[in-house]
C-alpha cells in the first residue's frame, strides 16, 4: 500500500512500525520524548514513552515539544528516499547530519533541555524514521 | 595505618557467646518487630518496570531528607532503622542543595536501558575499506586519542566526588557511577577505533590538558559539576555530534551517535543540579560564573589548541565547518548556563573574542 508524504498516515505507519519492530526500540532503550516533525508549513506530533511511540498526531503546539525538527519538503524527501535505497540513513542523510553545521533541518527548541533530547535519544528517533525502509510511500 | 574498630571483636566474649547461642536455634528476631515504615511500591508503569521514582515514598524517598543531613553519616540506606554506635563514614558533601537534581533518578534508569557495547554493537568491519594513511583518518585517530582522555578523566571527576557524597543522596551516588562507566565507555571506544586495523594513538594537547586539570580540580562539588557535566560534556556532544556529520561510514556513525548520547545525560544532570542549587541558594550564582569564567578561558586553549583544530579542518574538509562548529558548542553552552540559571554569560566570557577570530564569524 502506498503511503502518501507529508500526512498523518505516514507517521502512523512508521508508529505501527515500533511495535512490529518492538525488539529493535527496546534494544536502543528507554526513549522518553515528545518532538515535532515540521514538512514545510505542516507539522506533526510524535511521542516516545518507555520504548514505543505511544502517539503520533497532526498539528501541536511547538512550544509543549521538547523540539521541532523544520524542513522544507524536498529535504525531507531527499531523506526519505536515502532511507528507502540503502535500508536506512546513509551517512549523508542522518539526521544529525542534516541538523549540523548547514541545518537543513532546524532543531527548534523551547531551551537547550529540550534540542539537547534529541541528541539522547538520536538512535531511537534515527530508527523512527528509518523504520520508513518498510513502507512504500508518494511523494506530494 | 588502615582505620581500627573501636572493639576487638575477636576478643569479645559476650558477641561469640551470643552468636553461638544463635546457631545452636535460640533466635529472639527482635530485628523483625522493627519496621520505621511498611511499604507498599510496585511499578507505576509495568512496561518501565520498578524504577527508582516507584520506591521513593514516605521516608524512603528523598523528599524526607532535610537540606543539612546531619542525621546519617553512615553506610544506613536512606529509611532504614539507624541503631546507635554507626560509624561515620566521612562524607563531607552532606547539603542536599549542592548535589541534587530530580532528573537523577530517571537518567540513571536510562543510561542502564541505553547501554550499548562497544566490542560488538558497533560494525567493526565497515571501516575496513578506509586508507589508514589517509589524511582523514590520522586526523581521526588524533582526535579519537584526546577524546579518550577526556572519557576518562570524565570517570575520575565522578570518582572523586561519589565517595565524598552522604548516602541520604543515593540516586546521586548511583548517577555517578553510571557516569564512570559511560565515562570509561567513551575512552573504551574512542581508543579500539583509534587503533583499529592499522591504526595508532595521536600527540595529546598541553591545552586540553590544563582544561581537564581545571575542572578535575575544581575548589567545590557544584564547581567540578558544573564543569564536567556542562563543559567538558558539551564537548562532547558537540566534537560527537560534528564527527557522525564527518563520516561517510557505518561504524563512525554508529560510535559518534552513542557517544553524542551519553554525554547528553552528563549536560541534563548538570542543568537540573545546577539549577536545583541555584533555586535554593541564588546567591552562589556569581563565584559559579567566576569559575566558569575560568573554564571558558580554558576551553579557547583546548579549541585552539593545534592538535585539536587541525585534525577537526582536516576531517571537515576546511576552516568554515569547525567554525560553525566552536559556534554551536559555545551558544549552546551558553544556553544551557542560562537554563541552569546563572544568567546570560555570552558578555562575559572569553570564548566570544576567540569566536570572532573564526572564518565567517557572525
Amino acid at each position: 500500500m502506498t503511503i502518501p508524504f507529508p500526512s498523518l498516515e505516514y507517521f502512523q505507519a512508521l508508529q505501527q512500525r515500533t511495535r512490529e519492530d518492538s525488539d529493535i526500540f527496546e534494544k536502543l532503550g528507554v526513549c522518553d520524548v515528545d518532538f515535532g516533525a515540521k514538512v514545510g508549513e505542516r507539522m506533526f506530533s510524535v511521542r516516545f514513552e518507555v520504548c514505543e511511540c505511544v502517539e503520533v498526531r497532526e498539528g501541536g503546539d511547538p512550544t509543549a515539544l521538547d523540539f521541532v525538527l523544520a524542513g522544507p519538503p524536498e529535504i525531507w524527501r531527499e531523506m526519505l528516499q536515502a532511507i528507502a535505497q540503502h535500508g536506512g540513513a546513509d551517512a549523508a542523510h542522518t539526521l544529525n547530519t542534516l541538523t549540523h553545521v548547514g541545518n537543513q533541518i532546524q532543531v527548534e527548541a523551547q531551551d537547550a533541555e529540550g534540542s539537547d533530547k534529541l541528541f539522547r535519544y538520536m538512535a531511537s528517533i534515527q530508527e523512527f524514521f528509518d523504520q520508513g525502509r518498510h513502507l512504500e510511500i508518494a511523494f506530494d | 595505618m588502615a582505620y581500627l574498630a573501636p572493639k576487638d571483636y575477636s576478643k569479645d566474649p559476650a558477641l561469640l557467646e551470643a552468636a553461638a547461642r544463635k546457631m545452636a536455634g535460640d533466635l529472639d528476631l527482635d530485628w523483625m518487630q522493627k519496621i520505621r515504615e511498611r511499604a507498599a511500591f510496585r511499578p507505576g508503569n509495568p512496561h518501565r518496570g520498578l524504577t527508582l521514582a516507584d520506591i521513593n515514598g514516605g521516608s524512603y524517598g528523598p523528599d524526607s531528607v532535610p537540606e543539612l543531613v546531619r542525621h546519617n553519616f553512615s553506610m544506613a540506606p536512606r529509611g532504614a532503622i539507624l541503631p546507635k554506635g554507626l560509624p561515620s563514614l566521612g562524607y563531607t558533601l552532606n547539603r542536599k542543595s549542592e548535589v541534587w537534581a530530580d532528573a537523577a533518578l530517571a537518567l540513571f534508569e536510562e543510561g542502564k536501558s541505553r547501554h550499548w557495547a562497544p566490542a560488538r554493537d558497533i560494525p567493526w568491519h565497515a571501516l575496513d575499506g578506509a586508507d589508514p594513511a589517509s589524511r582523514e583518518e590520522r586526523a581521526l585517530r588524533q582526535l579519537c586519542s584526546l577524546l579518550s582522555g577526556v572519557g576518562l578523566v570524565c570517570a575520575d571527576i565522578a570518582a572523586r566526588a561519589v565517595y565524598r557524597l552522604n548516602i541520604e543522596f543515593h540516586e546521586i551516588k548511583y548517577l555517578l557511577c553510571m557516569q564512570m562507566l559511560d565515562g570509561a565507555r567513551i575512552a573504551e571506544a574512542t581508543r579500539k577505533r583509534a587503533l583499529y586495523g592499522a591504526g595508532s594513538l595521536g600527540v595529546d594537547s598541553q591545552a586540553l590538558g590544563e582544561l581537564l586539570k581545571m575542572v578535575a580540580d575544581s575548589d567545590s562539588y557544584p564547581q567540578s559539576s558544573a564543569g564536567l557535566n556542562l563543559h567538558l560534556a558539551s564537548l562532547l556532544q558537540s566534537f560527537a555530534r560534528h564527527l557522525e556529520w564527518a563520516t561517510d561510514n557505518a561504524a563512525d556513525a554508529m560510535i559518534w551517535t552513542r557517544v553524542a548520547q551519553d554525554a547528553s545525560r552528563f549536560l541534563s544532570y548538570g542543568v537540573d543540579h545546577l539549577r536545583t542549587l541555584l533555586r535554593a541558594r541564588p546567591g552562589e550564582a556569581e563565584e559559579l560564573n567566576q569559575h566558569l569564567d575560568l573554564l571558558d578561558n580554558g576551553l579557547v586553549g583546548a579549541l585552539g589548541a593545534t592538535e585539536v583544530i587541525e585534525p577537526l579542518i582536516v576531517l571537515s574538509g576546511g576552516a568554515q565547518p569547525v567554525a560553525r562548529l566552536y559556534e554551536t558548542l559555545a551558544a549552546e553552552l551558553f544556553s544551557r548556563c542560562e537554563s541552569a540559571g546563572l544568567g546570560p554569560r555570552r558578555a562575559r566570557s572569553p570564548l566570544c573574542d576567540f569566536l570572532k577570530l573564526l572564518p565567517g564569524s557572525s
